[in-house]
């Protein structure tokens, strides 16, 4: 928007260089507004003023006239510096935003304070210093209401109302809550589904999970050697459904092969097959116990239930 | 350990195994080691997932829950009870409040609650507010005019076009506020009793700070 306006922008007052010294270093000032008619009161008038100085000038920022009250009907509310080359010369604009108070009964015209800018120079044999007066220029405004309102019996009608507060609306937050629980709902089934938790305790992938099931199953039985066999059958028969065949002790490597995601279990499952051949084989659930506990099948299922997630 | 010991030999297989598998599937799949990276995370993503979701529930519920019972507040606020507001409260219930204070004309415990509008960094809100706080002293000084008493009207006049001109500066399109700085403007006109010049501009004094405190004399006798 500030750029569409300073498009056109209407020149003001048009100061030429002075007499004297300052002369040569400030050349012409420029004071330029987007229009010089038709403003209320609290409008924002903008003006910009353009220095034209002798290369090698800066302006100095002390000089500028200071935000905030102007006059009584006056502020000053922003004012904003930048410099460009202009051939040998350089321009300096100030872009400066003042806001009007002014409570006007008929159109009349109003003037904006000059001031004076300082620039410096830094030359070799020291500083040189010269100073720009931005002119007062002026601006017309108008009335806001009629001069004579007609009569109210109270006074107070002739003043607009407080306003009230929009009623607030929870609905925008409370559907995103309930969106979000419905995500939570179906992260928590997805969960579920990945750990094998009711209802998702029977599925295509979870062999090693269904073991480690059974194989809690198997707590209180009295018969231990039964126990023990019905402990290892159930790691094989997970060994078997993850791989959809029989594996016996020599088929582990290639087994490991096809599925490497278990390939940090091999010490365990190698222990398993051989405690596996001394209990069935050798039909000693003794010794077969001393090569892998009950509870060392059940470690074991666990583990391997947990790499089965991330197969 | 037990396992390298074990006179069967499968594991030494085993051992050398994993990195000709490892090279042959990197070689054909390019997305492999991204692959691989997401199914060891799989499971760590799951859980983490409806963690993440139930607090995000939580907290949108918690929060549509405020703003239920706050809308409650400036709806009973509106409606005329006098609500306590807490100054921790959100912004448009301070502003209801505000609002709700002004239409009763108990302007002094307005202000603080302005200050906390203005330290939140909200200009609308501010300007809204102070608008409010202006109208409820233009309200009083028309009390006292109405009754042919002056002197205190006067400088409530010229605080309420004070606090006009600090909402127009927080927002200049504040058309209402403009209109009923006029008002007030013409007020002092109509009543030349008044010290026109007198601070409506909001130029830091610190010497003068106390001259707009009504009933204070003022001027030469």
């Amino acid at each position: 928007m500030r750029r569409a306006v300073s498009t056109s922008l209407v020149p003001l007052v048009l100061a030429s260089s002075m007499a004297g010294p300052v002369q040569a270093q400030v050349r012409a000032v420029e004071v330029r507004a987007p229009r010089a008619f038709g403003y209320m009161l609290g409008d924002l008038v903008r003006a910009q003023v353009d220095i034209v100085v002798e290369d090698g000038f800066a302006i100095q920022a002390a000089s500028l006239p200071q935000r905030g009250a102007l006059a009584y009907w006056l502020d000053l509310r922003d004012i904003a510096v930048s410099q460009a080359d202009a051939g040998d010369a350089r321009r300096v604009r100030l872009d400066l935003t003042y806001q009007t108070f002014y409570a006007a009964l008929d159109v009349r015209s109003l003037e904006v304070p000059g001031f004076t800018v300082s620039f410096v120079s830094q030359g070799a044999s020291g500083a040189t210093t010269a100073s720009a007066r931005v002119p007062a220029w002026t601006f017309t405004i108008s009335p806001l209401r009629e001069i004579l309102p007609p009569a109210k019996e109270n006074p107070q009608d002739y003043m607009r109302p407080d306003g009230r507060v929009a009623s607030l609306d929870p609905r925008p937050t409370l559907f995103t809550g309930l969106g979000f629980a419905g995500l939570a709902l179906a992260a928590f089934a997805g969960l579920a589904r990945d750990r094998t938790w009711w209802p998702f305790r029977v599925r295509r992938g979870r062999a090693f999970a269904a073991a480690r099931r059974r194989l809690r199953g198997l707590g209180g039985r009295p018969d231990a050697a039964e126990a023990y066999r019905e402990a290892l059958l159930a790691l094989h028969r997970g060994l078997d459904e993850t791989d959809g065949r029989r594996v016996l002790a020599d088929d582990l490597d290639r087994f490991l092969d096809r599925h490497p995601a278990y390939r940090g279990q091999a010490p365990g499952l190698v222990a398993f097959f051989e405690a596996s051949r001394i209990a069935f084989f050798g039909n000693d659930t003794a010794r077969a116990r001393g090569r892998l506990a009950r509870p060392e099948i059940a470690a074991l299922a666990a583990r391997l239930a947990r790499a089965e997630r991330t197969a | 350990m037990r396992a390298s010991s074990n006179p069967t030999g499968t594991l030494a297989r085993l051992r050398l195994s994993p990195e000709n598998l490892h090279a042959a599937r990197e070689g054909s799949a390019p997305g492999f080691r991204l692959a691989g990276a997401w199914r060891r995370m799989r499971p760590h993503v799951l859980l983490a997932l409806p963690v993440l979701a139930l607090l995000a529930a939580i907290g949108f519920g918690l929060a549509g829950w405020r703003i239920l019972r706050d809308d409650d507040t400036i709806k009973a606020l509106q409606a005329g009870r006098d609500v306590p507001v807490a100054v921790d409260a959100a912004s448009p219930l301070l502003l209801a409040r505000v609002q709700h204070l002004a239409r009763r004309g108990v302007t002094e415990e307005i202000e603080p609650l302005i200050d906390v509008l203005d330290r939140r960094g909200e200009p609308d809100r501010s300007a809204r507010a102070r608008y409010a706080l202006a109208n409820a002293r233009l309200r009083q000084a028309f009390g006292y005019l109405e009754r042919g008493d002056l002197d205190p009207a006067g400088p409530l006049i010229t605080l309420a076009r004070q606090d006009y001109r600090r909402a127009l500066q927080d927002r200049p399109d504040y058309w209402d506020a403009k209109f009923n700085l006029d008002v007030a403007s013409r007020l002092l006109r109509d009543f030349p009793d008044f010290d026109r010049k007198s601070g409506d501009e909001l130029k830091a004094e610190p010497n003068k700070i106390w001259t707009d405190i009504p009933g204070q004399p003022r001027g030469e006798p």
